[in-house]
């Protein structure tokens, strides 16, 4: 029973986080009563808070999708967050210095342009380890530097909006705004992106050749290359991937949330991409679970922050907690689970 | 009073027992077989008696105490050695360094390196383990290698060697110079556990054998009581299935491989040299020769994955130079590895998409990129028929499956294919006796159907019982080529394999 096994030790994981919750709460002392109503009325309690979640489950859907695709191919990508960057920089281009045009023209323009910079960004390392096996964890981790500044650069020079003091590009035109899915709230036409690329990268990943040699390479490099299967070409395809889906999201934040280009659109979405792959074991169903899980988690400690005053900083604790948990959790609970007679 | 009685073994692991109340007894001065195909649970209760693994349970008594190893520590202390079958020695450090490694000698922390190289020349002097004690490793052959492994346990004055498969990887001359020191060791009062396979060295040198199958005690005989079809009949159930030299039906005249002054240099190092030879359609070819003379780096060159510095490489009549190996293999190359968990399969993938590593991106399997899961069920569960391979399905992840299946599995794939040169490096290693004749036959009825086999095996005894013509490569020099037959001379093979250029007899 596969599934059962699956299903209490998440049940585990989920007790001990509200337990350690409520410890550092009643530590803090805050009133936990008070912390968790607020914290499933932020998640529940509206239409808002549930919109605010699909909001920010948006870019770590796409950054998480990139980030398994190359964690599949063993390529430890850890730069979504310069990707997501590039991916902004990208439609925020298309949108100064392309002329107006029709939006779907626009839009599509703007979400390919997204997706290559975002993808050069990560093909760069790729191609520096496969060519000459330089660790891709530390070129990708310099990359999300080298991009988060170059935005810093372009919004004070060449993107500036010169009717302006402050570091902005102008705001995009409407051609190149996703549509509101769900008024008032701000769920925008990236969440549809977001499912679509889970989709197709399933697809991808399992049905075609292509994702079988990426596959392939990412379990046994050495099995690849008896097999005729180039290592270099798949590592190259799957950052290129992977940086692309990192740049969509930086495409979808622009489009769909802030219409600008500005420093800091991304509260390291880039990093917590990498968590989200990991706990979605690198599938694109546990992506987008995985993806919502954290972003409801999220939602909650701000409206918990708002309505009982309790710091945001427990969340980011918590989350940290769940990731070790989730990460070792075959390990960690395969005793209690003996116990329970569950195999 | 026996030395050694290991007394009701049990010991298991997830889903196998690998020991089911296995009773062994070693007097002093004895050398003594554990005989058994692979899997047969030997390596286990060695490696319980070793202090590697824990037993669950059954008692140890070694020289009339009862002992418990936790670890290989602890059986060193009490005069138990080991050599495994892959050498646990640093190849950059000396003889002397490698032999005293770890231990605390008198005037600890300064090494007295005279006393030391003094020490083990009065051992060597003394069993004939003859190896000059201040060179370094790496440049030592692996008879030499075995000569320290078995110095560093007497250094630690150990009673009981256990041997695990100590001739596998020895020429024929490097073995009777072993048996030679074993007989030393014996006559100095040290008893000796074989751990071997192979029943012809059993016969010659132990003097009681006790046959494991399937994890349980099946006999223990005096050697000199009994004789080789009993060995076999105990170890396997049956006699030894003989591959005498084939009655040739078709002389093929065309060549289905042929290298033409090959040479690679790996890491600036020569590691191939000159190579030319034919294989002949409805041939198999034999390359013989100590492991790690080139016989790697062969395989790869012919497969592509080592690109050659100079020659030629000719397949089915095609210059394939500048092929890769995807090109190569479409132009009818298969290509069986000699390291199936790491290079052949992936093991993190189940038995259906094993199964299509080899042609994944052809028709049937898939069509414009896209894979056709239905063809690739059917396929799988033809192939696991026709090979007889034993899963409990075909979406079971391949990591469980025995080796023996593993590498049908693989042999399934390279040959359904129909290719017209089969590249086979050690089909057999590590293989029990059924899977080997199984593979051995399927080269056999390959070859019968006017395939072109490249056979690469260390195993002398299988090149000799299926190829028909054997070259042996040294040092990555072809040093002779000999046509197999019953005046074959496994001496001058012997010869060659230590270096020693023979006649090339070019046919």
């Amino acid at each position: 029973m596969k599934y059962t096994k699956e299903l209490v030790s998440t049940l585990i994981i989920i007790i001990i986080t509200f337990l350690l919750a409520a410890v550092l709460i009643i530590v803090a002392k805050y009133d936990p009563g008070m912390a968790l109503r607020s914290f499933f009325y932020g998640i529940f309690g509206s239409l808002h808070g549930f919109a605010e979640i699909m909001v920010r489950a948006t870019p770590l859907i796409l950054a998480g999708l990139g980030v398994s695709v190359a964690f599949s191919t063993g390529f430890f990508n850890i730069g979504a967050e310069g990707q997501l960057y590039m991916g902004a920089i990208a439609i925020t281009c298309v949108g100064v210095f392309l002329p107006p045009m029709p939006a779907v023209l626009h839009i599509t323009i703007a979400i390919t342009a997204g997706f290559l910079l975002g993808g050069i960004w990560a093909v760069i390392p790729g191609f520096l380890k496969a060519k000459y096996g330089v660790s891709e964890i530390i070129t990708t981790i310099m990359f999300n530097y080298i991009a988060i500044n170059i935005v810093g650069i372009l919004v004070r020079t060449v993107l500036k909006n010169t009717e302006s003091a402050l570091p902005y590009s102008s705001v995009m035109p409407k051609s190149l705004s996703f549509p509101l899915l769900l008024y008032p709230t701000r769920l925008h036409g990236g969440f549809i992106l977001a499912i679509v690329s889970a989709v197709l990268i399933y697809i991808i990943m399992k049905k075609t050749t292509i994702g079988y040699e990426l596959r392939v390479v990412g379990f046994n490099k050495r099995a690849g290359t008896c097999s005729g299967i180039s290592v270099y070409k798949n590592i190259v395809l799957a950052s290129l991937i992977s940086g692309g889906l990192a740049g969509l999201a930086g495409v979808s934040e622009i489009a769909g949330v802030h219409h600008r280009l500005l420093e800091g659109i991304s509260p390291g979405y880039g990093y917590i991409a990498i968590i989200v792959a990991l706990m979605g074991r690198n599938h694109p169903l546990g992506v987008i679970i995985s993806a919502i899980g954290l972003s409801a988690l999220q939602v909650g400690a701000n409206s918990m922050q708002r309505q009982a005053g309790i710091p945001t900083s427990i969340t980011s604790v918590l989350m940290g907690v769940i990731v070790l948990l989730a990460l070792s959790k075959n390990i960690m609970f395969s005793g209690i689970l003996k116990k329970m007679r569950i195999k | 009073m026996p030395d050694l009685i290991m007394k009701d073994i049990y010991k298991g692991f997830p889903g196998v027992v690998a020991n089911d109340n296995v009773n062994l007894t070693i007097e002093k001065g004895e050398i003594h077989a554990l005989l058994g195909e692979n899997g047969a649970g030997k390596t286990t209760l060695m490696n319980i008696l070793y202090g590697i693994y824990i037993k669950d349970s059954g008692i140890i008594t070694w020289k009339g105490k009862e002992v418990s190893f936790k670890s290989p520590r602890d059986a060193i202390e009490s005069g138990i050695g080991m050599v495994h079958q892959h050498f646990m020695l640093v190849p950059t450090l000396s003889v002397a360094q490698n032999i005293t490694l770890g231990l605390k000698n008198k005037g600890y922390p300064f090494y007295n390196k005279k006393k030391v190289i003094k020490d083990i020349s009065e051992l060597s002097k003394k069993y004939g383990l003859h190896v000059d004690p201040n060179e370094l490793i790496s440049r030592l052959s692996v008879g030499a290698r075995q000569r320290v492994e078995i110095l560093k346990s007497l250094y630690r004055n150990a009673e009981l060697l256990i041997l695990d498969e100590p001739t596998a990887v020895l020429t024929p001359q490097e073995t009777d110079n072993f048996f030679t020191i074993l007989k030393k060791l014996k006559n100095e009062g040290h008893s000796v556990i074989i751990i071997t396979h192979r029943i012809p060295e059993v016969m010659k040198i132990t003097d009681k054998v006790t046959i494991l199958k399937d994890g349980k005690n099946v006999a223990t005989v005096n050697t000199s009581e009994t004789n080789e079809n009993e060995l076999s009949n105990y170890m396997i159930g049956r006699s030894l299935k003989t591959f005498s030299t084939r009655e040739k039906t078709n002389e093929s005249k065309e060549y289905g491989l042929v290298l033409e002054n090959v040479s690679f240099k790996s890491r600036n190092l020569k590691a191939l040299v000159d190579i030319s030879f034919q294989v002949k359609k409805g041939e198999i070819f034999g390359i013989a020769g100590v492991d790690g003379n080139g016989q790697k780096e062969l395989a790869e060159v012919i497969t592509g994955i080592c690109k050659l510095d100079s020659g030629t490489i000719i397949l089915a009549g095609k210059n394939i130079n500048k092929s890769n190996f995807k090109t190569r293999k479409k132009a009818g190359l298969a290509y069986i590895t000699d390291d199936r968990q790491y290079e052949g399969l992936v093991l993190d993938m189940d038995v259906s998409e094993n199964m299509i590593l080899k042609d994944y991106d052809q028709e049937p399997f898939s069509k414009n990129c896209i894979i056709n899961y239905k063809v690739v069920r059917e396929k799988t569960e033809q192939r696991i028929k026709d090979y007889n391979i034993k899963t409990p399905g075909i979406n079971t992840p391949i990591r469980l499956l025995s080796g023996g299946n593993q590498q049908k599995a693989i042999i399934a794939r390279e040959l359904a294919a129909g290719p017209s040169v089969v590249l086979a490096c050690q089909p057999t290693r590590g293989l029990d006796i059924g899977a080997t004749e199984f593979v051995r036959q399927t080269l056999i009825d390959k070859c019968n159907e006017n395939l072109s086999i490249l056979l690469i095996s260390a195993d002398l005894e299988e090149i000799v019982s299926i190829c028909d013509r054997i070259a042996v490569i040294f040092e990555g020099r072809i040093v002779g080529i000999v046509t197999n037959g019953t005046d074959l001379n496994l001496n001058e093979i012997g010869l060659m394999m230590a270096g020693h250029i023979g006649e090339t007899v070019n046919s």
